[in-house]
């Protein structure tokens, strides 16, 4: 029985839901797929299918899915269980990799296509600003795997760990994405084509977004799942 | 111990001078314009004070960097008092006074900007600055200003060009030819 809440709009997911139902109602989902590696063509096969063929919790798979489409979506308390914390960790290192090995290189290449119209020193300016907001991401990315993630995979052996790096906003990583879309907005010449301009910015509030959620995961499911897990070891 | 420059702007000389005097028991308070009306105290104005308590006819009026507060003499709508940062009443004790000008001292206007999304020529040195890596300190000193009103500018900076973080600001000033990049 699906047991999710959701607040604001209603998303009819279900277990029972056909995966081409789902893809072609959201489009916006086929990086979950991409970050899964969920292999296509599947056919008419269901949500629940999928998960049993991919081995994957399919309550969970609705729940990412979920969260990504509604930003004000929260997993109800008791359909949270502690089995789901591997996974939801998988999930997050393949997201990691999902924004370094694909979305940051992408926008990437808008922005070298974007910067063809602009002077040599906006240009220095512009991508120096751009590799260090990558590095920053990265070096973030990378103190997570480390600090967190490494940390979840060995819980057995210290139900004790401290995992404050959860509790760390992501307030920071939020302002400086939103400080390249404002440079794009705000300060690029006027001769940068829009079309290419908009292009950029899409992918860049796509990237925001994601980024968005992607804390959001860590919040309202790894440290609620870490806290379950860590209980179930004491009993 | 740090003073701040408090201007009052209202045509009743009874309130103003009122005012004046319980803020003078408080030496953070150095009131340095009383005046009795805006057009007198622009004329009179050769910086921006820290803090200006405006009679609430002059709800809508522009008064720079300056952390706005409305003197309430009467009852107000909503919009008139959205206008300000905070309100004291003529009905308010000194204690009460001093704590709603911390307060507001605190934590400066976010509601307070400019409709211009131009960067004043005062913003602009201060976003130079801040690009040239210096401290609110160094710049309060550089520009002979408190450093609560380069707060202040910061936060008009940030709200007018979108960008928090230094190095974005950085890349806006180079990008609008503020700053040559050799510069940095």
């Amino acid at each position: 029985m699906n047991k999710i809440i959701h607040l604001g709009r209603l998303l009819p997911l279900s277990p029972e839901m056909k995966l081409f139902e789902l893809v072609d109602g959201y489009p916006q989902l086929l990086s979950i797929f991409s970050r899964l590696e969920i292999s296509f063509p599947f056919g008419d096969i269901s949500i629940e299918e999928l998960c049993q063929r991919e081995g994957r919790d399919a309550e969970l798979f609705i729940m990412l899915c979920n969260m990504h489409l509604a930003p004000d979506y929260r997993p109800a308390e008791d359909s949270l269980r502690h089995e789901m914390l591997k996974d939801v960790v998988a999930y997050l290192r393949a997201s990691h990799r999902y924004y370094t090995g694909y979305m940051l290189p992408h926008v990437a290449n808008h922005l070298e296509r974007v910067l063809e119209h602009c002077d040599s020193v906006s240009q220095r300016a512009l991508r120096s600003f751009y590799d260090d907001y990558v590095r920053f991401l990265a070096a973030h990315f990378e103190e997570e795997e480390r600090n967190i993630f490494a940390t979840i995979d060995s819980i057995e052996e210290q139900a004790d760990a401290s995992f404050a790096m959860l509790e760390a906003p992501h307030g920071d990583i939020d302002d400086r994405t939103n400080d390249i879309a404002s440079l794009v907005i705000k300060s690029l010449p006027e001769r940068v084509p829009t079309p290419l301009r908009c292009s950029m910015l899409d992918h860049i509030y796509m990237l925001r977004d994601d980024l968005r959620r992607h804390s959001d995961l860590e919040m309202l499911l790894l440290r609620p799942l870490v806290a379950k897990y860590k209980k179930s070891l004491k009993r | 111990m740090k003073r701040f420059r408090v201007a009052i702007v209202e045509p009743s000389a009874i309130v103003a001078e009122g005012l004046e005097s319980m803020l003078s028991r408080y030496a953070e308070y150095e009131i340095v314009y009383n005046v009795r009306s805006l057009s007198e105290y622009q004329s009179q104005r050769a910086s921006d004070p820290d803090v200006v308590l405006l009679a609430l006819q002059y709800a809508h009026e522009d008064v720079g960097q300056a952390t706005k507060i409305g003197i309430q003499t009467a009852i107000a709508d909503s919009d008139t008092l959205r206008q300000f940062q905070a309100t004291v009443s003529i009905y308010s004790s000194a204690d009460e006074l001093a704590k709603i000008l911390r307060e507001a001292l605190d934590s400066p206007a976010d509601t307070n900007f400019s409709d211009s999304h131009e960067l004043s020529e005062r913003e602009r040195d201060v976003l130079v600055l801040v690009a040239k890596g210096y401290t609110t300190k160094e710049i309060a000193t550089e520009l002979f200003i408190s450093p609560h009103t380069v707060i202040s500018h910061r936060k008009n900076i940030v709200h007018k060009t979108g960008i928090r973080s230094v190095a974005g600001l950085t890349v806006y000033a180079v990008l609008n030819k503020l700053i040559d990049s050799e510069q940095l």
